[in-house]
């Protein structure tokens, strides 16, 4: 009976523990069809570019038969706590894609980005948009997008009105007050997600034409007591108390307020390009452009929007093959590949020769070479608590807060994180 | 009755497994929590009780989520302990009715926690959400909210979530806390002409200790963890006011990269949870039934 016990129990743990190792199995990652070939990871937060990134890999795996790529999708907020930790050890995420400002930087102290620089592939990017991508003068990773952060507006509707994009911030006040003389709320804006983060760009953009602000922020130089972020606060207050932005706004989700653009109730939808052609899915009759709101006078605007290079393609400095994942990284720079991912996901692409098919990539196209745009100045935020207290400040605005109230409660958690 | 030692032995998968799971990650929380360990580094520096001074002194967030933490869990075990003996007392009887009630008031629990928050988001949407509908449509228009973007209340409608999710778990335990108490005790209280309340007071109560006890404890438990919900219903705001502890320990190791802090904010949390579960179980003395 003893005996019994020892052997059972014994039994018992070994087969638990083996269990629980069996996750580590390179059986579990391998790829089971193709024997010969060398898998590489990929993984990403893209969810909605899924379909034509199959289609893409498919193609790369013809081309490319010893290579085959396992893609794997994280949520956006799941990517940033476990796909990195994957990266650690090299098995998992030989490519893998970046978040420009905290994230780029946690990895690169990390140590998890291969050097890029020198690579073929490099000279497919468009030199200027990559730079996001380069720390201490390597090139760490390449950005593949190219959004637009700032309001997607109802070209259409404002033609009928007989608007025209306002160039001032007293103009922007007469149009909004125009839309709602005749019943349309100015601005849907998602005030419950990401609102605040992606319409604070264009809020800031000429309030703080200085693009080192939050860098003289996070070392001390600077401080949000002082005018530039006051005045933000103080122009979104005013777009609140004047009804420019829907009631009740800190409980809109980003869908109710695409649903409110789609449904033609509101103009303008506070997020960015990403989201023109989700808005054409919900009403294909929609005209759709880009307009950042300028919170100055015409004579002291300097930039006209925001942009931002993202969905940063790295290669994994623990992978043991950095090789194959470069051919990849090769794959996706070509022209008519990019064209492709450009094209069926409805975004702009930093990657040289693309040709942009859909009307509404083709429409606002000029936004690349035409306008003067800034690089989003929330990713130049490096240090994660003091962009959340940044953030803070406009959402205790927006709750009824006195903007010099909130800007000195946010100072005072940006003094308590300042590294 | 000699108990043969090998059978110790059968404590060893349970024990291996609690030792990995549990005190293993315990153990390596209190390590990290004296280092600045980002946690994707290999390396990383000591700093003595540096991180526990920043937590006590120098974090203003943290102290918020405490504040807000101790308001979801009161809000959270008052009425989720009600509500839930409620429900018990009116399905205890086995009909095919209470039988068919106590699954339906079960059903949210076995929901995942995105759902729930993906449905309750959609109800409490300020433009679009049912429960303002309804309330227009009931004439009740005045008290419509923003319900998750007013960060008076938000923390509160988060609680009225968590009890409707969890309630239904809790009544299981009432009801076999109520089904164990011999039908003897209610023959005498009504021959000694006890009314329903001196009943309850006088019998029920008492002898349902011991699932009060339990209902209690883990319910504080899960108000406290309640990290899903939260995360994916308001994210901690708006303006922190809907941040708990949980995750403001998610922010910090994982959108801060400050693993050693997040290990030390998880201790403090850990000791509290500790304590306060400690008090409850003296408070609520559930060693003292007898029949």
């Amino acid at each position: 009976m003893k005996k019994f016990a020892y052997l059972s129990s014994g039994v018992l743990a070994s087969s638990l523990l083996l269990a629980g190792c069996a996750g580590d199995s390179p059986s579990d990652t391998g790829n089971e069809g193709a024997e010969d070939s060398t898998q590489i990871s990929f993984i990403h937060w893209r969810g909605e570019d899924k379909a034509v990134l199959d289609d893409i890999i498919a193609q790369f795996e013809d081309e490319n038969p010893d290579i085959s790529v396992e893609m794997t999708i994280y949520p956006s907020e799941q990517y940033q706590a476990t796909g990195q930790r994957l990266l650690q050890d090299g098995s998992t995420g030989d490519v893998f894609t970046s978040f420009p400002g905290a994230q780029f930087e946690a990895i690169a102290s990390a140590g998890l980005f291969e050097d890029l620089s020198g690579e073929d592939f490099v000279s497919n990017f468009d030199q200027e948009l990559i730079s996001v991508g380069q720390k201490d003068g390597t090139q760490l990773a390449l950005p593949y997008q190219l959004v637009f952060n700032m309001p997607v507006y109802n070209k259409g509707m404002f033609e009928e009105l007989g608007l025209e994009v306002p160039k001032s911030w007293s103009g922007f006040q007469e149009m909004a007050d125009t839309l709602l003389e005749n019943g349309i709320t100015p601005i849907a804006f998602p005030g419950a997600d990401i609102g605040p983060n992606q319409f604070m760009n264009s809020m800031m953009m000429n309030n703080a034409p200085d693009e080192d602000v939050f860098e003289k922020l996070q070392n001390g130089e600077e401080s949000l007591t002082n005018e530039w972020w006051v005045k933000t606060l103080e122009d979104f207050q005013l777009l609140e108390q004047k009804g420019y932005i829907q009631a009740d706004a800190l409980g809109t989700s980003q869908d109710s307020a695409m649903a409110m653009v789609a449904n033609e109730e509101a103009a303008m939808l506070a997020t960015g390009s990403y989201h023109m052609s989700a808005l054409l899915d919900l009403n294909p009759d929609l005209q759709l452009d880009l307009m950042a709101p300028i919170t100055v006078e015409e004579s002291e605007a300097i930039y006209e929007g925001i942009n931002t290079a993202t969905f940063m393609l790295a290669v994994n400095s623990q992978s043991e093959k950095k090789e194959q994942a470069k051919e990849f990284i090769t794959f996706l720079s070509q022209p008519e590949i990019a064209s492709q991912y450009a094209n069926e996901t409805g975004q702009h692409l930093t990657v040289n020769d693309v040709e942009y098919e859909s009307e509404v990539l083709q429409n606002t196209a000029y936004w690349i070479d035409e306008r003067k745009t800034r690089f989003q100045p929330r990713f130049l935020i490096t240090n994660a608590q003091i962009e959340a207290a940044v953030l803070s400040s406009i959402e205790n605005v927006l709750g009824g807060a006195d903007p010099m109230t909130a800007a000195e409660e946010a100072q005072q958690l940006v003094e308590e994180n300042r590294e | 009755m000699r108990v043969s030692k090998s059978i110790y032995l059968f404590f060893l998968p349970g024990l291996l497994l609690y030792a990995i799971f549990f005190v293993y990650p315990t153990i390596s929380a209190l390590f990290y929590s004296f280092t600045d360990w980002d946690g994707l580094s290999s390396s990383f520096q000591f700093v003595g009780i540096a991180n526990y001074e920043r937590a006590f002194t120098g974090d203003t967030i943290f102290r918020k989520t405490i504040g807000n933490n101790l308001k979801f869990m009161l809000v959270v075990v008052v009425f989720q302990t009600l509500v839930a003996l409620a429900f018990a007392m009116i399905v205890l009887k086995n009909t095919k009715t209470t039988i068919f009630l106590r699954a339906l008031y079960f059903f949210p629990t076995i929901l995942s926690s995105v759902s729930v928050a993906f449905i309750w988001s959609f109800i409490y949407d300020p433009s679009l959400g049912i429960l303002n509908q309804v309330l227009e449509l009931v004439g009740l228009g005045f008290l419509t909210q923003n319900w998750l973007g007013n960060a008076n209340i938000a923390i509160y409608s988060l609680a009225v979530t968590q009890i409707w999710f969890h309630a239904g778990q809790m009544l299981i335990i009432f009801v076999a806390g109520l089904q164990a108490i011999p039908d003897e005790l209610y023959e005498v209280a009504k021959i000694e002409g006890a009314n329903k309340w001196q009943t309850f007071r006088r019998v029920t109560w008492p002898l349902l200790a011991p699932s009060a006890t339990i209902v209690v404890a883990y319910t504080t438990i899960q108000s406290f963890k309640a990290f899903d919900l939260v995360f994916a219903m308001t994210g901690g705001g708006p303006n922190n006011s809907t941040q708990i502890v949980a995750t403001y320990i998610f922010d910090i190791a994982f959108r801060s990269y400050q693993f050693g802090y997040a290990s030390a904010i998880s201790v403090i949390f850990m000791i509290i949870i500790a304590i306060i579960t400690f008090l409850q179980f003296k408070a609520l003395r559930s060693d003292r039934i007898s029949y």
